[in-house]
């Protein structure tokens, strides 16, 4: 049976959107929810990416690990691992507020980065690590796509499923409640650091997984992909698009934004031959644009939060 | 290693790579302190700069020196109208919105730059230029220039915001804005002055990067990150400690190659950050909590 | 679920129309590059390049029996999230016979398990140089015109060392191009008995490197030896050595053969600056390459072009030995230039027809060298040390 190439140009941008997703929605715990203005998702992304990479492929003299372990056991290590990571720089960094945060999470990304670039023994430096596993995969090339993105909408509906019970059970209410006002929740003798710093950890586990499961998309991770403008920037475009605080609105944000990111590409294409390339900036251009309007005329998101009152406090 | 090839070799290109720094790093910092928020769209805006001087240079011939005004001129108007047609309907929405629009704003700039001027890596003078020696301190012309300008320009701006009634409300609105407009500032006039004084700054860092370096598409977006750091970490809405963020990034980054493998050197204006951070947290000058 | 069906609709709507006013007859390729992002100053002449191909094999009568070859041109912006988006779109949607590039390693490999491999497109990238590239499982789709960094940086060290260089220092960029061309060259130069007094990575993108070059020229060499391109932090690097007197020679890899330091630095102050380049026994390929690019308004000494060239025609000879199907395209690929069979130069298309027809074999011989593809879609390649002659790179000494 043919396969029309449509479908699986949108299993694909599915599985994109997909994954992308379970970075927002990890990215939403953080600020959505929390207040965390976390601009280090690149480094979780990358500690996760790389921990199952390593964790999950044959033997290679090129970098450590290799442990050849199921793929299971690689999500679970890369959601152990960012975790732990994440720990220590939450200790370090929660202290500092909002744009002094932000900028201390950017550092560390940039840190984490330039260390995977480095270190060759660990991570294979800047030839990354290749031969990554993709479960499910056959030799039929539209049912590969298709198998991993019904793998990669389970995990995103677990992920949501997790993330909206924790949301919904008193542990979310006193995210919200010291998210919109500090003050009181210390009076109420809430432990705000501790509680701070679960969905900071929390966070970032959701965001290695992430990761993990673009390396064992792609079957390979090199350091370009742990670029801040894609692995960071896009993300904050995208939650805050999609609407901060509503996980529906973080994955529509994703659907939203990488259909615009996409699909931008027919739309400039479509200029005259001697154009070919110069229709490409005038993409990230439109793409740009885009972003404008939809902020114009959905500053609160496409899906705000669903208590008004609470999202109209915050500054 | 003799103390003159540590200052010929280490400190002087440290103070000159400070130097840029220090002048994105105010254009930073006073968008911080007074707009509050991070604006993204700096270093793209640099780009800008730097490539409009490029232009006149090329067009009329005359010295990169004389086409630095116009280039500040040009980018002072740009940035004016970017915040009336994007920014300015945000104005009272969280400011996280706020940024994104500014990420927005940095892709359009670099597509237009791209657009116009081409991706090809273009300078303000073709050659080399030999450094001088002056009792046995190497420099150039253009790097004293550099440091000289960065010191006339920032000081310029101190005047104007210690001295001037339209600088003393910047300062006002930076302290506290509703107070501002009660005490009869008009804080939309001042919001233009001050994106006009912004994109004049992003226009001077960079065409000094591009006389320093050469010019290039991505060039505003690469020093994005050690500019925001050196903004931080003088301290938020402080000028005079960005000036001496952006200096004790640049120095740093260039000394650290003594002490680390050298594909480390741009991990350094964080390391230096999170270090004073976690000593003082609102910076080396106290800067304020936003 | 609601989201599939939302991308699902999305997708149809925003392509059929582009797939129904494609003209049958034409054959399609997708060039993808690096347009935007680190390399945007690299990939606009490597994609005219590749046109360049096209243009001359439909001046010259078209594919299988006169079919235009059309070009779509995807942006891989050199990550692999932006380069697997664009090759899915190039190879569902506009459904393509293959694809030229991406530029970058990290895109290819990962196009070339996740969209390449599974689809049983080819793949030419003309600048993908990581080792990894070499043991892809990549059912033979993916090949190469551009030698792996191996190669080419034991050829180097070796030339040096013949011609009596001892003592160098090299600075490389911290990317799969710059750390591996560094690495070969370190372990080949150190074996024939040179000896590397400064070894060291810098980020791109930097404003000043003076104090890298400072380290570098600690160790007493005059030569500095730059794995790096010559239209980023290469220039910067070159131009502050020179400035500053840390080097008085000068050698690159073909990264920075590249127009720009004699645009920027003046070719009289590049007298002893040298540069390693690919180049094929057939140096009519070269000569005929450089001129028809430079009457195309291009400039045949920047980066990776006449790889670009080579990528491109090897393909349209590919095609039309495998009569269109898109299927045999890879194998086909492998079968023009194998090193067996009658010689075919640069922009010999109408010869190539001719013998395809006959049934003979042939043996594309390319403008950045012999291509012989072997079994892991490798070339070999042969080099040529470049020193700057007049506002051009002139062959120096070749390299072996």
């Amino acid at each position: 049976m043919e396969i029309p190439g449509i479908l699986i140009y949108a299993m694909s941008m599915a599985i994109f959107m997909g994954i992308y997703a379970i970075l927002a929605l990890g990215l939403n715990i953080q600020w959505g929810f929390t207040g965390l203005f976390n601009a280090g998702i690149a480094g979780f992304f990358a500690v996760g990416a790389y921990t199952s990479a390593l964790v999950t492929s044959a033997l290679s003299a090129n970098h450590l690990g290799g442990l050849d372990l199921p793929v299971p056991v690689g999500w679970a290590a890369a959601m152990l691992v960012a975790g732990l990571v994440a720990w220590p720089i939450g200790k370090i960094c929660l202290r500092f507020r909002s744009d002094y945060l932000a900028i201390a999470t950017i550092g560390v990304a940039e840190i984490i980065r330039l260390v995977i670039k480095s270190e060759g023994w660990l991570t294979g430096g800047a030839r990354g690590v290749t031969k990554i596993p993709r479960p499910l995969a056959s030799d039929n090339y539209a049912l590969s796509e298709l198998s991993y993105l019904a793998l990669v909408v389970i995990v995103l509906f677990c992920i949501y499923l997790l993330v909206e019970k924790q949301l919904k059970a008193p542990w979310g209410r006193m995210m919200r409640g010291i998210r919109d006002n500090e003050l009181a929740a210390n009076a109420m003798g809430k432990n705000i650091e501790r509680r701070r710093l679960e969905a900071f950890i929390f966070g970032a586990a959701i965001m290695g997984l992430g990761g993990a499961m673009l390396a064992h998309y792609y079957r390979s991770i090199t350091p370009e992909a742990i670029d801040p403008m894609i692995a960071t920037f896009l993300v904050w475009i995208m939650l805050i698009l999609g609407g901060s605080g509503n996980n529906r609105g973080a994955i529509l944000g994703v659907v939203v934004v990488w259909t615009i990111w996409s699909m931008s590409e027919f739309v400039t294409d479509q200029l005259p031959e001697e154009y070919a390339i110069k229709a490409k900036y005038m993409r990230v251009f439109i793409i740009g644009l885009m972003l404008q309007l939809v902020l114009r005329f959905r500053p609160e998101g496409i899906l705000p939060e669903a208590d008004q009152k609470s999202a109209q406090r915050r500054k | 290693m003799t103390l003159l090839e540590l200052m010929n070799f280490y400190v002087i290109p440290g103070l000159v790579l400070g130097s840029i720094y220090a002048v994105g790093a105010v254009g930073i910092t006073l968008v911080f302190g007074i707009l509050r928020f991070a604006h993204l769209a700096h270093g793209d805006l640099a780009t800008f700069g730097a490539f409009a001087a490029l232009a006149v240079v090329t067009a009329s011939g005359i010295s990169p020196w004389a086409a630095l005004p116009i280039a500040m001129a040009l980018c002072a108007l740009i940035a004016i109208g970017i915040d009336k047609v994007f920014y300015d309907y945000l104005t009272d929405r969280p400011k996280i919105i706020t940024v994104m629009a500014s990420l927005g704003i940095a892709l359009m700039l670099r597509a237009v730059i791209q657009v116009i001027w081409g991706v090809d890596t273009e300078t303000y003078s073709r050659g080399l230029v030999r450094p001088e020696n002056y009792w046995g301190l190497r420099l150039r012309d253009r790097e004293i220039f550099t440091m000289l300008a960065m010191f006339a320009i920032v000081g310029v701006l101190w005047v104007f915001l210690q001295k001037t009634k339209w600088g003393k409300a910047m300062r006002a609105m930076s302290d506290n804005p509703d107070l501002a407009l009660l005490s009869g500032v008009d804080n939309r006039r001042t919001t233009m002055l001050t994106w006009a004084i912004v994109g004049a700054l992003c226009a001077a860092s960079g065409f000094f990067l591009g006389l320093n370096t050469e010019l290039k598409a991505l060039m505003g977006w690469t020093m994005l990150l050690p500019m925001f750091a050196a903004a931080i970490l003088g301290g938020v809405g402080r000028v005079e400690g960005a000036v001496l963020g952006g200096l004790v990034v640049g120095v740093a980054e260039e000394l650290s190659v003594l002490v680390l493998p050298s594909e480390y050197k741009a991990a350094m204006a964080f390391v230096i950050l999170l270090l004073i951070l976690l000593v003082r947290p609102t910076g080396l000058l106290k800067g304020k909590l936003l | 679920m609601k989201l599939t069906h939302l991308v699902v609709a999305a997708s149809l709507f925003g392509s059929t129309a582009l797939v129904a006013n494609s003209a049958a007859a034409d054959v399609k390729v997708g060039l993808l590059g690096g347009i935007s992002g680190p390399i945007a100053a690299m990939a606009p002449p490597m994609i005219d390049a590749a046109k360049l191909a096209f243009a001359q094999v439909n001046e010259q009568g078209g594919v299988l029996g006169g079919q235009k070859i059309v070009t779509v041109v995807g942006d891989s912006a050199c990550n692999p999230q932006n380069g697997v988006d664009a090759a899915s779109k190039l190879v569902n949607v506009e459904q393509v016979t293959a694809l030229v590039g991406p530029h970058c390693s990290g895109p290819v490999i990962a196009v070339a398990n996740s969209v390449a491999a599974p689809a049983g497109v080819a793949l030419i990238t003309p600048s993908g140089t990581s080792p990894e590239i070499t043991g892809l499982d990549d059912k033979g789709t993916v090949y190469r015109t551009v030698p792996s960094d191996d190669y080419q940086g034991r050829a180097l060290a070796r030339t040096l060392v013949a011609q009596g260089t001892k003592n160098v220092a090299v600075a490389y960029l911290n990317n799969d191009y710059g750390s591996g061309l560094a690495g070969a060259f370190k372990a080949e130069f150190e074996t024939q008995g040179g000896k590397i007094s400064g070894y060291a990575a810098h980020e791109e993108g930097k404003a000043s490197y003076r104090t890298n070059l400072a380290e570098l020229s600690r160790g007493g060499a005059d030569t500095l030896v730059i794995f790096d391109y010559g239209d980023g932090s290469g220039l910067t690097i070159l131009r502050q050595a020179l400035e500053n007197g840390f080097f008085t020679n000068f050698v690159g890899g073909d990264g920075m053969k590249s127009d720009a330091p004699i645009k920027e630095l003046g070719a009289e102050n590049l007298t002893t600056f040298v540069a390693s380049s690919p180049m094929g026994e057939a140096s009519s390929s070269l000569d005929s390459f450089n001129k028809a690019f430079t009457a195309a308004g291009g400039s045949a000494d920047a980066i990776f072009v006449a790889n670009s060239y080579d990528a491109a025609f090897v393909l349209a000879l590919a095609i039309e030995k495998a009569g269109g199907d898109k299927a045999k395209v890879p194998a086909a690929i492998s079968a023009v230039s194998d090193g067996k069979g009658e010689a075919v130069a640069a922009g010999e298309w109408k010869k190539a027809v001719e013998l395809i027809k006959a049934g003979k074999e042939i043996d594309y011989k390319g403008a950045a060298g012999d291509l012989n593809f072997d079994a892991n879609g490798d070339v070999p390649g042969a080099y040529g040390l470049f020193s700057i002659d007049g506002e051009s790179f002139k062959l120096q000494t070749p390299m072996n």
